[in-house]
């Protein structure tokens, strides 16, 4: 029996419902359609009245979600696409993610983006966001890079008591497969060496951590070994992981699928140089997407990402620092 | 015959996958273009899947109630040249089959998301993972470039750069590694060591210091028998030294800017020409100085010359007697040494050096024969930033001239 | 639509008299708590702003005073210190929040009108118009999955400028398909901050837009306390009977600035001069005395025993410890160990 991402998604989802009285999922078309990525087929036959569609009001929905969960539930918002959350923006970073710095009153949402780039989705169906929500306070930011963590995280975001954005890599939905569910889970705010190495140091998350690998995998053959490092959060960001990793190597390549100007990416760098200056043998990189808007063309969209060609050639100058 | 896929298509921007429902077609049949063969639902609708050119189905990959993710291949068709450069019709091998990626799986070469037709990118440039066989690293990093990591260790060791210069990089670019220098301590760990003295790590570290300046050496031969015969006629007899020091002293009054200091765009001109003297003691070398040189004669100057070598070489002397030269003279002679190539303190932009005097043949017009005569080497070093080898000759060459009148030094 | 009340006190009884005097005496502790917290504002005791709701107490004490303090709930805005009042919200809580107490609901962490006590009931607004609407959906929905809807209602207060919003819309919208028992009161004071509403929105009356939404809508002089009280009251019960969400737009004008710190100049006179631009205090008075529900004697009486409660909830928060920023946690997460 083997899982996808997206059936591991489905399936915390169907078990926090049948564990979790307080569990209810809100989104556009998530009811008897079962959502635009199926992510919850079949939920509201099972458990009627806690799947609910929602009229397409991203603000709205996380408003009333925010409203649910200080009345003592814990709402599942899902996003029909990440970019579309944008519209939520101020209900999730200005009224979630303020209210128990406010009021000690915790927010226990957890709001589902499908992210990330497909081939021919274009603009407005790609993009990445985690960098948004991260940015500000009070907001903890999932990204999950495998199924088994795309399991564990979202039970989990559901369990902790703060807002969750839980960014999930709308890539991997069908294109990753596990034959089992991890059952030692890391949790949440750890990160994970995906492939150990000792020459440099690949820190990224979501759908980038396949890509580095593939890069890594490449680089191997020519004797480098390259540590890739899945954050598996960006929001908490675990600094000990990332540190006592460049430790190890003394180069870092800090790798993401969102468009350059700030965010994670820099985000890392900037945390290891402050408090890792003395672990590098070179000035770290970043590799990002590129500064424009999303490419509809595939072969557009390929170029305007990291892809394994791109890592590597990265990673090259890099080890050449 | 050109073989063109039959996907399935993305039917509607938010359609993962689609239920085949009925073939249309079956195996050896012929389509034309834009044929409805295959119908499929989608979350939201029925709908047809059509052919992107005309041919006959070879083969059939779909089965009727199975659904497919976007982008599987379904069947093919085999179509003719004509019909696939009439339709535009892209054919298998110019089109990738999407496939599912198990985690961990050794995936394809490629894109993970997308395979590229075309690679847009630069031929990549390979790394050797190591550069050896060099005794000492020759890239324009090499040694040079000490990394915030190798500064951290080094630190950590109390190391310096010229510490490390006998290693030979296995790094980028022939660049020291952390692993090179652990390798390196490791290997001279066998060896027998003893502990610097603080006297030697002083004189290290200036030395250190001075060597981080564009260093020149010239050489000039005097003859000494003036000062010999001179000093002869005193009572007590000065140092040979001093003569030196006093004619270097009123050499330079004469041309400052030789003594100057470069600080960024400014050269710092003396105050007064205090000049050092190099005294050598136990395991490193002190270097009391002597103040107003330009001003007082060598009678003058000969006790308060005389007490500061011997405090010196007892190791007395106070840290304002050894504070504030703007230049030093170094008797390297005293060791039989004929020339040397001495290194000016890091506050100072010259030092003199005076070699042995040699006795010697000289051809005399006026004898008109070979005379013998004492003749030394004296030698300047010089912080080529502020002084050229000119002003460096012109400045020896009035050295050698007022020695050539002791009684008026 | 349903048209608007008569000007006469059309609820009667016992009860309905205790309704009225104590709205009357919430309108009069607001009135006097907000002339003092303006009064703090301009000696430089309160930074930051203060936001009074002068002219609007009679429409947000009827909302506060209507609705049920055990279990209904109340996310109030910026002028609603009657409703928040009437639902029962201690007056030292506003003098605390102004003044940046430790000890305050929002521990100086957050100010002025923007406090409350989610956990009862009580959502502490933010600054983005429209947002609340949502959120007592949500609070609605809740209780609806808990079996715990029955005989709640939930209510919110907006101006004319938040129904331009996109989330007032969103929020309405959703609260409309849910069918949930909220009530809603939109305060058409003729101004947001300086913008007229004929640059607000272009329908001639706001109370049209419920018929849009598929809410009932109601209309009522915001400046008569005997119709505001009767509308509202009525609204609630509808709410609370199960017939879906009520709008009640009520019409006056606000007799203040924005806040202390506009003197609200661009208000014509002839506004001001108008029906629109009376004092529902001095109408409330004068109604509750005509009627004989209460007697001037007694009104002066609540005056100076307002002044009163109003002096000891300053002066106790006044005497409050300040928030220390070296004693902050400054923790944006509840959840314990999550470093960002």
């Amino acid at each position: 029996m083997s899982a996808t991402y997206i059936d591991a998604i489905h399936q915390a989802q169907r078990e926090l419902l049948a564990e979790r009285d307080d569990v209810f999922l809100y989104g556009q078309d998530i009811g008897g359609f079962g959502g635009a990525f199926k992510a919850t087929k079949g939920l509201l036959e099972e458990f009627p009245g806690r799947v609910m569609d929602s009229p397409i009001s991203e603000d709205a929905m996380v408003g009333m979600a925010i409203g649910a969960a200080i009345s003592g539930m814990r709402p599942i918002v899902e996003m029909q696409f990440a970019d579309f959350s944008s519209i939520a923006f101020n209900q999730i970073a200005n009224h979630a993610g303020t209210h128990y710095y406010r009021t000690g009153i915790p927010v226990p949402i957890t709001v589902r983006l499908p992210c990330g780039g497909t081939p021919g989705s274009g603009p407005f169906h790609s993009q990445m966001v985690e960098t948004l929500y991260a940015h500000y306070p009070g907001i903890i930011v999932a990204t999950p890079a495998t199924v088994s963590d795309a399991y564990h995280l979202l039970k989990e975001s559901v369990e902790i008591d703060d807002p969750v954005v839980f960014c999930e890599h709308k890539f991997l939905y069908r294109w990753l497969k596990t034959s089992e569910i991890d059952p030692e889970p890391l949790p949440l705010g750890m990160a994970r060496i995906t492939r150990p190495g000792k020459h440099a140091t690949v820190v990224t998350y979501s759908a980038m951590v396949h890509e580095a690998v593939r890069a890594a995998d490449r680089l191997a053959k020519e004797g480098w070994e390259i540590e890739v490092v899945d954050l598996r959060s960006v929001k908490p960001l675990d600094m000990d992981t990332v540190i006592a990793s460049v430790a190890r190597t003394g180069r870092l390549l800090a790798l993401g699928e969102g468009f350059p100007w700030g965010g994670v990416t820099a985000e890392v760098v900037s945390r290891v140089v402050a408090e890792g200056f003395h672990l590098l043998d070179a000035p770290p990189l970043r590799l990002n997407s590129k500064d424009t808007p999303i490419p509809y063309h595939p072969d557009l969209w390929a170029a305007h990402r990291p892809t394994p060609e791109s890592i590597l050639e990265k990673l090259r100058e890099l080890l050449n620092l | 015959m050109p073989q063109v896929p039959i996907i399935m298509p993305q039917l509607g921007e938010s359609i993962a996958e689609a239920k085949i429902i009925r073939l249309n077609i079956a195996m050896g049949d012929s389509v034309v273009a834009d044929q409805e063969i295959i119908e499929v639902e989608t979350n939201k609708a029925m709908m047809g899947v059509t052919t992107l050119c005309g041919g006959t189905v070879t083969e059939i990959r779909a089965e009727e109630g199975v659904e497919y993710a976007v982008g599987s291949l379904l069947g093919i068709l085999e179509a003719t040249e004509e019909e696939i450069s009439r339709t535009g019709a892209p054919t298998i091998g110019e089109q990738a089959e999407p496939e599912l990626l198990d985690e961990g799986e050794e995936g394809e070469e490629g894109n993970l998301h997308f395979r590229q037709t075309e690679q847009s990118y630069e031929e990549p440039k390979l790394v050797e993972p190591s550069v050896r066989g060099l005794p000492v690293p020759a890239g324009m990093k090499g040694a040079h470039y000490i990394s915030p990591r190798m500064r951290a260790r080094m630190d950590e060791l109390g190391l310096r750069e010229a510490d490390i210069s006998a290693i030979a990089g296995s790094g980028a670019g022939g660049r020291v590694t952390v692993e090179d220098l652990e390798q390196f301590l490791e290997y001279i760990s066998d060896w027998p060591d003893s502990a610097a003295s603080p006297m030697r790590l002083a004189v290290a570290d200036a030395m250190r210091r001075s060597w981080s300046r564009p260093l020149a050496s010239v050489g000039l031969p005097v003859v000494l028998d003036p000062v010999l015969e001179h000093r002869s006629r005193q009572n007590p007899k000065p140092g040979l030294t001093l003569y030196v020091l006093r004619a270097f002293a009123i050499a330079l009054s004469e041309q400052p800017a030789t003594a100057g200091f470069l600080i960024g765009e400014k050269v710092v001109h003396p105050r007064a020409y205090d000049i050092g003297i190099a005294v050598q003691v136990e395991d490193g070398v002190v270097v009391p100085v002597l103040r107003n040189v330009d001003q007082l004669r060598v009678p003058e100057l000969a006790e308060e010359y005389g007490q500061l070598v011997r405090k010196a070489r007892n190791r007395k002397l106070t840290p304002e007697q050894a504070q504030g030269g703007i230049a030093t003279v170094t008797n390297f002679g005293t060791f039989g040494l004929k020339w040397g190539t001495p290194i000016p303190l890091p506050n100072e932009t010259l030092i003199l050096g005076l070699a042995a005097g040699i006795k010697q043949p000289r051809w005399s017009e006026e004898v008109g024969a070979f005379v013998p005569v004492t003749e030394t080497e004296i030698c300047l070093t010089f912080d080529h930033r502020v002084v050229d080898g000119g002003g460096a000759g012109l400045l020896l060459q009035r050295i050698g001239t007022l020695l050539q009148a002791p009684e008026k030094l | 639509m349903e048209s608007s009340a008569a000007s006469a006190p059309i609820i009667s009884g016992r009860l309905d008299t205790d309704l009225i005097r104590r709205t009357l005496r919430v309108m009069i502790i607001s009135r006097t708590l907000e002339a003092k917290l303006s009064s703090l504002y301009k000696a430089g005791k309160i930074v930051g702003g203060v936001y009074l709701g002068t002219g609007q107490e009679a429409f947000s004490a009827s909302l506060g005073c209507c609705l049920n303090q055990e279990k209904d709930i109340f996310a109030p805005l910026i002028r609603d210190q009657a409703g928040r009042t009437g639902f029962g919200e201690p007056l030292i809580e506003a003098t605390r929040t102004y003044l940046g107490s430790a000890l305050g609901p929002m521990r100086g962490r957050d100010g002025n009108i923007h406090r409350g006590r989610p956990a009862e009931r009580r959502p502490a607004m933010i600054s983005h118009l429209g947002t609340s609407v949502s959120l007592v959906a949500g609070m609605l929905i809740a209780r609806r999955m808990k079996g715990e809807l029955a005989e709640v209602v939930g209510a919110t207060c907006v101006g004319d400028g938040a129904t331009s919003t996109g989330a007032f819309h969103e929020g309405l919208n959703l609260a409309a398909v849910e069918k949930l028992p909220i009530v809603v009161l939109v305060a058409d004071n003729q101004f947001a901050y300086s913008t007229p509403r004929e640059r607000q929105f272009a329908c001639e009356n706001l109370v049209d837009r419920a018929r849009g939404y598929g809410v009932t809508g109601r209309e009522v002089d915001a400046t008569n306390l005997f119709e505001c009280l009767a509308v509202v009251h009525e609204a609630v019960k509808a709410a609370r009977a199960g017939e879906g969400p009520q709008m009640v737009v009520g019409k006056l004008l606000r007799l203040c600035g924005h806040g202390e710190h506009d003197d609200a100049s661009y208000v014509a006179p002839e506004l001001k001069d108008s029906k629109l631009g009376r004092d529902c205090l001095e109408i409330g008075i004068q109604q509750v005395v005509d009627e004989g529900l209460a007697t001037s004697d007694e009104v002066d009486l609540w005056k100076s025993e307002a002044a009163e409660e109003v002096q000891e909830a300053v002066a106790n928060a006044q005497t409050d410890p300040a928030p220390d920023p070296y004693q902050d946690d400054w923790q944006a997460f509840s959840s314990k160990g999550i470093n960002s």
